[in-house]
């Protein structure tokens, strides 16, 4: 009984560091620019792909491919940028039906380009388990994407609190008005959250290219759960992000441990649910927005 | 008056002559085929698959019957969607159709089949094994495969290996959970202990799961009834969890080609239904000139999915055309034609009985050896011996 409750503790703690690293590019984007991105799955998706690319045609090791993939990820992320900053009216809801366009249309040319097979690494590296005191199993991969993961979100949570963009995009989503007062550049600033949305994309594409399966239809189900997560964690809270990520991660592997594997999805909107029944912005949402 | 009847007797021996010839039946016809799959969405990659086994058998129809009739295929991508199947149906019907080949999972096929019921026109498939199909009696309905004959494959391959604790690891949709079912039944009855565990599609993370199994189970082998990558998922965290079983068992979309590419060090031991070994290994003139066909047409070695839409599309083909010449065809004398059905084809005797349902249909069972599929089981048709016990890892 210990045993499978810290296993699916384990489990859920590293699933969880996923759906983050997935989610906080989108709490990014709408922290910034008040535009949920119903593309950014299909951002994931496309940075695992390059991966796939990378290491089937020249045996480049996908973490060594995450250059190529952000290069790529962040010129498509400029095209939905360019995209949405054309929209004058109605911004909420016409970048909702904009972004969603534009991500069947990624669904599809993904589909074109590599077909519909599943793809994952063949690095056995990635592959191979870590055990934890005869306890705890792992994938190399999972437990190496999730530390990265952590370290990345502690940078970003850092640039928004310490540097200057990263307190000109708060600053922007405080009051876009005085923001601009103040000398902020507001097409630069969102463009930069875009870019670092990318990264952060490009991250988790890599990492589930790495520790689960890829296929063309997985982005749009990355992002509805990058969209929950967000909408959980409070819209536009980095660090929410990954508390409510790991929380929908354990109680998920929790319920397939101990109720049904069919559960799963049903135990995570449940606690999305008494969430906001609870706090409705959220874990750390309302004015304490991005960081804070 | 000799002039009168001379045009007279010519007339008639004229009208005598095309009648001897056949008249209007001896004229070539362009028979168009309609066909429904999943080009797109979750379902893209066995789609894609059933379309080009559908495209082989229009090659080879078009080649036998040159000169005499030609048969084409529009197809509609159904987008993994049972709505856009009931659409895509709905517009080939409209556009002339004679009949349906395509479809693929059960509660797709469903609806569309539905559809075509509605219009009295045949739908044929090989991508929806679940009893409800044929349950509903519809006349224009018909498949080459069902439930039953995956079940018997998997619960002899697992009776063959002596296994008496077995735990079936199964996705909850509509063929997958039947098929489970089906198997714990059967293993039941014979007094093996069987153990249920159902996930989800969206579950990507069977570590639980398959802990759950190594630790309170313990069971001899692990059933898996999925999909593709619900095989990974599940390979995936029984390699890092290593349970103490004999071996993995799986169903469709596992015994292939396509995952010993893919996914070499997870597949290793692992079983499958398949009706091909791989390298593929032919010997009938027919499967030769399928062979042939797909590789001309698609650059590649056919796989199972290719091979059931070629075997559905050539039933339908051989009934059109023995329709066709008993002036039926446009009566609605299709589905009698095709339930007359009794041919041999690559995947074994195929009939219909009343329901539209093919009660010849029996699986074979394949393991991944050194990279290649090789027939374990039954008996009859294995091209090698099985590794038992076995594992990934």
């Amino acid at each position: 009984m210990i045993e499978l409750t810290l296993q699916a503790l384990f489990s859920g703690l590293l699933a969880g560091g996923y759906y983050a690293t997935v989610a906080v590019g989108l709490a990014l984007v709408f922290g910034a620019m008040r535009v949920i991105n119903l593309a950014h799955g299909e951002l994931v998706l496309l940075a695992a792909y390059i991966a796939y690319a990378a290491e089937s045609r020249y045996g480049i090791n996908p973490v060594m491919a995450i250059p190529i993939a952000l290069v790529v990820v962040a010129s498509a992320s400029a095209i939905v940028y360019a995209l949405l900053s054309r929209i004058e009216q109605d911004r909420e809801i016409n970048s909702l039906i904009l972004t969603f366009g534009i991500g069947i249309i990624m669904t599809n040319g993904i589909l074109t380009i590599w077909a519909a097979d599943i793809h994952s690494t063949t690095n056995p590296w990635f592959q191979d388990s870590l055990v934890i005191a005869d306890t705890l199993f792992a994938m190399n991969a999972e437990v190496a994407f999730f530390v990265g993961g952590l370290a990345l979100m502690a940078g970003v949570y850092w640039w928004l609190n310490h540097s200057w963009q990263g307190r000109a995009v708060r600053a922007l989503t405080s009051n876009r008005n005085a923001a601009m007062l103040m000398g902020v550049n507001p097409r630069q600033t969102e463009i930069l959250s875009f870019m670092i949305a990318a990264l952060l994309a490009t991250f988790a594409g890599v990492a589930i290219y790495t520790g689960k399966t890829v296929f063309p239809s997985l982005g749009h189900v990355l992002t509805v759960k990058a969209f929950i997560i967000t909408v959980l964690a409070g819209m536009g809270s980095i660090h929410g992000v990954l508390i409510g990520a790991i929380m929908i991660g354990v109680i998920e592997s929790l319920t397939v441990t101990y109720l049904s594997a069919s559960l799963q999805e049903l135990a995570g909107m449940l606690l999305f649910l008494v969430v906001l029944f609870v706090s409705p912005s959220g874990l750390f949402g309302g004015r304490r927005a991005l960081a804070r | 008056m000799t002039r009168t009847l001379a045009k007279l007797a010519a007339t008639v021996a004229t009208a005598a002559l095309m009648v001897a010839l056949g008249g209007p039946a001896a004229q070539a016809k362009d028979f168009l085929l309609g066909s429904e799959l999943p080009l797109t969405g979750n379902l893209a990659r066995v789609g894609q698959g059933m379309h080009e086994g559908i495209a082989v058998a229009i090659d080879m129809a078009n080649k036998a019957q040159a000169g005499k009739h030609s048969f084409k295929v529009s197809t509609i991508d159904d987008e993994t969607s049972p709505a856009k199947a009931v659409a895509a149906v709905e517009k080939l019907i409209g556009d002339g159709v004679v009949a349906l080949t395509g479809g693929y999972g059960s509660n797709i096929i469903g609806p569309a089949s539905e559809a075509a019921q509605k219009a009295g026109v045949v739908y044929i498939t090989s991508g929806g094994v679940t009893p409800d199909l044929t349950g509903r009696g519809y006349k224009t309905f018909f498949r080459i495969n069902n439930t039953d004959g995956y079940a018997l494959a998997m619960i002899g391959l697992l009776q063959d290996m002596a296994a008496k604790k077995v735990s079936v690891v199964y996705l909850n949709k509509e063929a997958t959970s039947n098929l489970a079912k089906q198997v714990k039944e059967t293993l039941s009855a014979k007094g093996v202990a069987v153990t249920m565990h159902e996930f989800d599609g969206s579950t990507s993370d069977f570590k639980p799961l398959i802990n759950k199994v190594k630790l309170q189970d313990r069971p001899d082998v692990v059933a898996m009834v999925g999909y593709e990558n619900d095989y990974v998922g599940i390979l995936r965290a029984a390699k890092v969890l290593k349970p103490d079983v004999k071996a993995m068992v799986g169903v469709w979309s596992l015994a292939t080609s396509q995952m010993a590419k893919e996914f070499p060090d997870l597949m290793e031991n692992v079983h499958g239904t398949s009706m091909l070994s791989f390298p593929v290994e032919f010997t009938q003139p027919e499967a030769l000139e399928f062979a042939a066909t797909y590789k001309k047409l698609f650059n590649k070695e056919p796989d199972y999915l290719g091979q059931f839409g070629y075997v559905q599309t050539r039933l339908l083909i051989d009934a059109i055309l023995r329709a066709d010449a008993a002036g039926t065809l446009a009566g609605g004398g299709l589905p009698d034609e095709l339930r007359k059905t009794d041919a041999q084809t690559l995947i074994g005797r195929v009939t219909f009985d009343a329901k539209g349902d093919n009660p010849n249909f029996t699986h074979r069972m394949g393991q991944h050896q050194g990279g290649k599929v090789v027939l374990v089981w039954p008996k009859a048709f294995a091209n090698g011996a099985m590794r038992f016990p076995a594992t990934p890892w």
